[in-house]
């Protein structure tokens, strides 16, 4: 086990997975192809871009859709990667938006110097409060989240002088790059999309660094891992460090799109904590394109949904959306990316393990 | 000192109340092991269930129950071997599913009702027992005896039964179990089936008190999640203590403190208790690092 | 001969066809009603709807306003980011040229905030928070009334109704002051305290709750120990109605219970009964039983609504939306435009006196655009109905203030 310490040249991990259901061990790839097909993909997510160039409604629907995807990117750093299934990252995300809100309303600082401050200290608060929860695992974990989730919705609605209580804070509309505000969607567009390519050109990073092996190994078998002698506390810290920061920066981003942000737009789970793990899930969660591939389904349907059912039955779109969720957990077990999976599997011959 | 009591005694029936609609999830979380955010639906269809024996045919829900209450337990079964079953090897799907289901009942409410809320009427929401200077609700106190007796019931039967003992040895070791010849889909079964129909009794128990809307359900699902994990998984005492624990010290945070803020403080208590005994007040120490070995 | 006779003809019936297309009607004003039609608002979300249909309905059976017809489209708003996604499809896609809305505060901010990018006109009927007037958006407009002048009805009432029922002076006079804990309870309940407080009230309590939450025995013991004359609850429905069943369970008896937005459905009365509820007094928007003095109209209204829903109306909250929809098309008349500033200059002239309309609503617009002559008015649970009970021009001749305290 000593090539752990080598850093550049890891060993091939067996092609079969150790246990039915565990994520298939790809190939490890080389440097040149891993960071192509990154270009390649993003090149293929900045189509749409391109396409709707000049329909606001699209570009405003794209704009959360790439916001969302890097989001869900951030949080399966520590969920998918990590194994950590955390349902409580909607306190960072809050952390991210009520700071930005806070410096830009009340000192007028601009987002985009406050932006990176912002993530650090998010960072540091996820690991101060990870640090005793991580000694539980998988569904004791997140449910402690929600715990920290609900602990923080409850203190922001009460905290009336700094995030301005059930009020919340409104930031006016005065548009200019230095303020992070701008009159065309596709301004916006672009700049949820430079947002997802950061995070998921640190994913691509991540998975080929020594960091993300460590993860991984976690996420597999943390008693192996810690026997291997992984500090499995420290990687499980530093994997929710990265995915905080970046979740806070989502957040950063939300706020200057939204321009509004109180406690129930950022705190309701199913739209925000809880929507980030099902992004990831659906999409095929452990992958660095699932996030974003599960973005792409769901948030345009969902929009789509909505204004075609807006003169039926109240609960419809939902109840459907709902109905096609659990058939798409059903027939898509793996999410997207493993349905991609499976049909590259059989194209090459290789049967299924 | 008198309104000490007082505060004690709200926060006994509040914690019957999480107590009770705790004891199905604890089974279902203690044996199949995922974050079902569908629980509280279950709780919610016990409730309309109830409501809708009252209003068509004027039954009490206290009769009610034993039509209502093993109904959502067949869902239960369905859900599990429908949805949970064919998921078993993708724990994290199997979360995503019951999300997709949270959206659907909750939503298939709210088209058959509107968004109309309902409320059951009657005597039996408005009777109170005065025990010296106290008033009690009769249909919490009810509520608190139900919890109390079926903790009693759900233990002997785990204990003494041999299906009981199939769920327990499935909640210790799934892989084990199997090899000691227990049909582990089975027991998958029953034990949903059985933690349903107990949110399904929990939600037609708790009709006469509360405003039934489509998302109630989701009120109570937070606390039973933390009531489950703070009691210790597995633990049906542990469950019921939890609640009782969670009752009091919300009714305590609350009067003292500021309403606003019990459930945080409670919250606050429940991280603090993991983070000193992370296998919960009646979990058996370890348990969530040794005990109990993954499920997967 | 024939030739010319024919090329004659030929060119009347040109002229004819020329002439024509000023006498058709032209291209409909398309509005876009948003507000929650899925989720757990939808109902109200509905109902405000239907006062919006209603509107339409009679303003085109007189032919619309400026020669144009009215079109309602629906757009689905649940969530602030969903308010922008839908401005920006109803924009785009549906081509509306102006918003009516929208039942949620948050929603009405970020989505009236997206229509202005477009320069759409956001015509508000029924929000409540203070803000979506305080920020002084040009293209926004509210006909309704806002959280404040719910406060001051609140205060109105406990001074003209209550302190003279219990006999008693309005210094010295004990007051709670109960909400829940989201922004449109907060601001109600702190502007009902300033007002209160104004009038010589002594608050003996302020206090807050989730609207979700599953037990009010904490709140109830303390309302219980500050002994009050007067409760006053601004909420939602579940938590307004567990209130009421805690207190009765506890015997906890105020002098007065006064309720605001909430408590006036059937299945609150179903859930605690005639005889508790009786005496109970909700401030709201005005019901069906107004006099035709206060609101001209009313009945009219609800003659309508049952024709065409074959129902009764479900909240007041519809006839309100009806009225801010027929001040939006005599505003629209008055600047003889559909854009916002000009609409926004004709609003600030207009002047007409209370009870112009079915809710009471009278016109005049302060400088951030809010109407200040909006109807609200009090009811009274009497014998398992709601009887309007204030102010004195509203009241059906032989409606009397009943008692107010519990059994």
């Amino acid at each position: 086990m000593s090539s752990i310490d080598g850093g550049k040249d890891l060993p091939r991990p067996a092609a079969a997975p150790a246990r039915p259901g565990a994520p298939r061990h790809e190939v490890i790839a080389t440097a040149q192809r891993a960071w192509l097909t990154y270009l390649g993909g993003m090149a293929l997510a900045f189509l749409p871009f391109v396409a709707f160039i000049n329909d606001a409604h699209w570009l405003n629907i794209l704009a959360l859709t790439y916001l969302m995807g890097g989001l869900a990117a951030s949080w399966n750093i520590i969920g998918g990667f990590g194994g950590q299934f955390s349902l409580g990252h909607g306190v960072f995300f809050a952390i991210g938006a009520y700071s930005t809100a806070i410096f830009v309303t009340r000192w007028g600082v601009s987002p985009w110097l406050t932006m990176i401050p912002i993530a650090i200290f998010a960072a540091c608060v996820a690991m101060l409060i990870s640090w005793p929860t991580f000694r539980l695992r998988g569904p004791f974990f997140a449910i402690a989240t929600l715990a920290f989730n609900e602990v923080a919705f409850v203190l922001a609605n009460h905290a009336e002088s700094l995030t301005g209580g059930p009020r919340g804070l409104s930031i006016p509309f005065k548009a200019g790059l230095a303020n992070m505000i701008f009159r065309d969607r596709w301004a916006y567009a672009l700049l949820m999309f430079a947002f997802v390519a950061l995070v998921i050109a640190l994913c691509v990073w991540l998975r080929r660094s020594r960091l993300g092996y460590y993860l991984l190994a976690v996420r597999e078998d943390e008693d192996a891992a810690r026997a291997a002698g992984i500090n499995v506390l420290g990687v499980k810290l530093k994997g929710m460090a990265l995915s905080a920061g970046l979740t806070a920066i989502g957040g950063t981003l939300f706020t200057m799109y939204l321009r509004y942000i109180d406690p129930p737009t950022l705190f309701t789970l199913p739209e925000v904590g809880v929507k980030f793990a099902l992004l990831s899930l659906i999409g095929g969660i452990g992958t660095i394109w699932g996030p974003l591939l599960g973005a792409a389904l769901i948030v345009p349907f969902e929009n789509w949904l909505r204004s075609a059912y807006a003169d039926s039955l109240p609960g419809l779109s939902l109840a459907i959306l709902g109905l096609l969720m659990v058939l798409a957990a059903l027939f898509m077990k793996r999410g997207v990316m493993g349905v991609i999976d499976d049909l590259l599997k059989r194209r090459r011959g290789k049967g299924a393990s | 000192m008198d309104i000490f009591f007082t505060v004690l005694v709200f926060g006994l029936l509040l914690g019957g109340i999480y107590g009770l609609v705790s004891i199905g999830l604890n089974l279902i979380f203690g044996v199949v092991r995922i974050v079902n955010f569908a629980q509280g639906e279950l709780v919610m269809f016990g409730m309309y269930g109830g409501f809708f024996a009252w209003h068509w045919w004027g039954i009490n829900p206290y009769l009610s129950v034993f039509l209502v209450a093993p109904l959502v337990g067949l869902l239960g079964v369905a859900i599990q071997r429908l949805v949970i079953q064919p998921l078993q090897h993708e724990p994290n799907m199997q979360i995503f599913a019951t999300f997709g289901l949270l959206m659907l009942f909750q939503n298939l409410m709210l088209m058959v009702s509107r968004g109309e809320a309902y409320s059951v009427g009657g005597q039996v929401g408005s009777t109170v027992l005065t025990v010296g200077d106290l008033k009690l609700s009769l249909v919490r106190v009810v509520t608190l005896v139900a919890a109390t007796l079926i903790t009693i019931g759900l233990h002997l039967f785990l204990a003494r039964t041999m299906t009981g003992k199939a769920i327990r040895a499935v909640t210790q070791d799934k892989r084990a179990a199997r090899a000691m010849g227990i049909n582990v889909e089975k027991t998958f079964l029953i034990t949903f089936g059985i933690g349903a129909a107990l949110a399904g009794m929990a939600g037609v128990l708790l009709t006469p008190i509360y405003s039934i809307t489509p998302g109630v359900g989701g009120n109570f699902i937070l606390a039973a999640f933390a009531v489950v994990v703070l009691g210790g998984l597995g633990s049906v005492w542990g469950a019921y203590l939890g609640g009782l624990v969670v009752g009091i010290v919300e009714a305590f945070a609350g009067f003292y403190i500021d309403p606003v803020l019990r459930s945080a403080v409670w919250f606050v208590i429940f991280l603090i208790v993991l983070v000193v005994k992370p296998s919960g007040l009646l979990g058996q120490v370890g348990a969530e690092e040794v005990g109990f070995r993954e499920q997967h | 001969m024939r030739a010319l006779k024919s090329w004659l003809a030929g060119l009347v019936a040109l002229a004819t066809l020329a002439l024509a297309p000023a006498a058709q009607a032209q291209a409909p004003i398309k509005v876009g009603a948003l507000n929650p039609y899925s989720g757990p608002l939808a109902l109200y979300g509905t109902e405000v709807t239907r006062g919006y249909e209603l509107a339409v309905d009679r303003l085109n059976a007189s032919g619309g306003v400026l020669g144009r017809r009215f079109e309602l489209i629906r757009g689905d708003v649940t969530s602030p980011q969903q308010g922008i996604a839908t401005v920006e499809q109803l924009v785009t896609r549906d081509k509306v040229d102006l918003f009516v809305g929208t039942y949620i505060s948050a929603i009405a901010l970020t989505a009236s905030d997206a229509a202005q990018r477009y320069n759409k006109l956001y015509w508000e009927t029924n929000a409540l928070a203070a803000q979506l007037t305080e920020r002084g958006l040009p293209n926004f407009v509210r006909a309704g009334p806002d959280g404040p002048a719910f406060a001051a009805m609140s205060a109105a009432a406990v001074r003209e109704l209550i302190a003279p029922a219990l006999k008693k002076d309005m210094r010295g006079l004990t007051v709670w002051i109960e909400s829940e804990d989201s922004i449109y309870g907060t601001q109600i309940a702190q502007v009902q305290r300033r007002i209160l407080e104004t009038f010589g009230a002594k608050i003996v309590g302020f206090g807050a709750h989730s609207a979700r939450t599953v037990d009010l025995n904490d709140t109830v013991l303390r309302i219980r120990q500050a002994n009050p004359d007067v409760l006053v609850q601004t909420g939602y429905v579940p938590d307004g109605n567990l209130l009421l069943r805690t207190l009765r369970d506890q015997g906890v008896k105020p002098g007065a219970i006064l309720y605001v937005g909430t408590g006036d459905t059937p299945e609150t009365l179903q859930a605690l009964g005639e005889k508790y509820m009786d005496g109970i007094l909700i401030v709201g928007y005005p019901r069906n039983d107004i006099t035709e003095a206060f609101g001209p109209g009313a009945k009219a209204y609800l003659e309508a609504y049952r024709a065409k829903y074959k129902a009764d109306p479900i909240a007041p909250q519809g006839m309100n939306a009806y009225t801010g929809f027929l001040i939006l098309a005599e505003t629209i008349k008055a600047a003889n435009s559909i854009e916002p500033d000009k609409i926004q200059a004709a609003a600030a002239k207009l002047d007409k006196p209370e009870h112009s309309y079915p809710s009471g609503h009278g016109v005049k617009f302060d400088k951030n655009f809010q109407n200040l002559r909006a109807g609200l008015t009090v009811s009274q649970w009497q014998g398992g109905k709601l009887a309007t009970v204030y102010p004195k021009l509203a009241v059906t001749p032989g409606v009397t203030l009943k008692p107010l305290a519990r059994p």
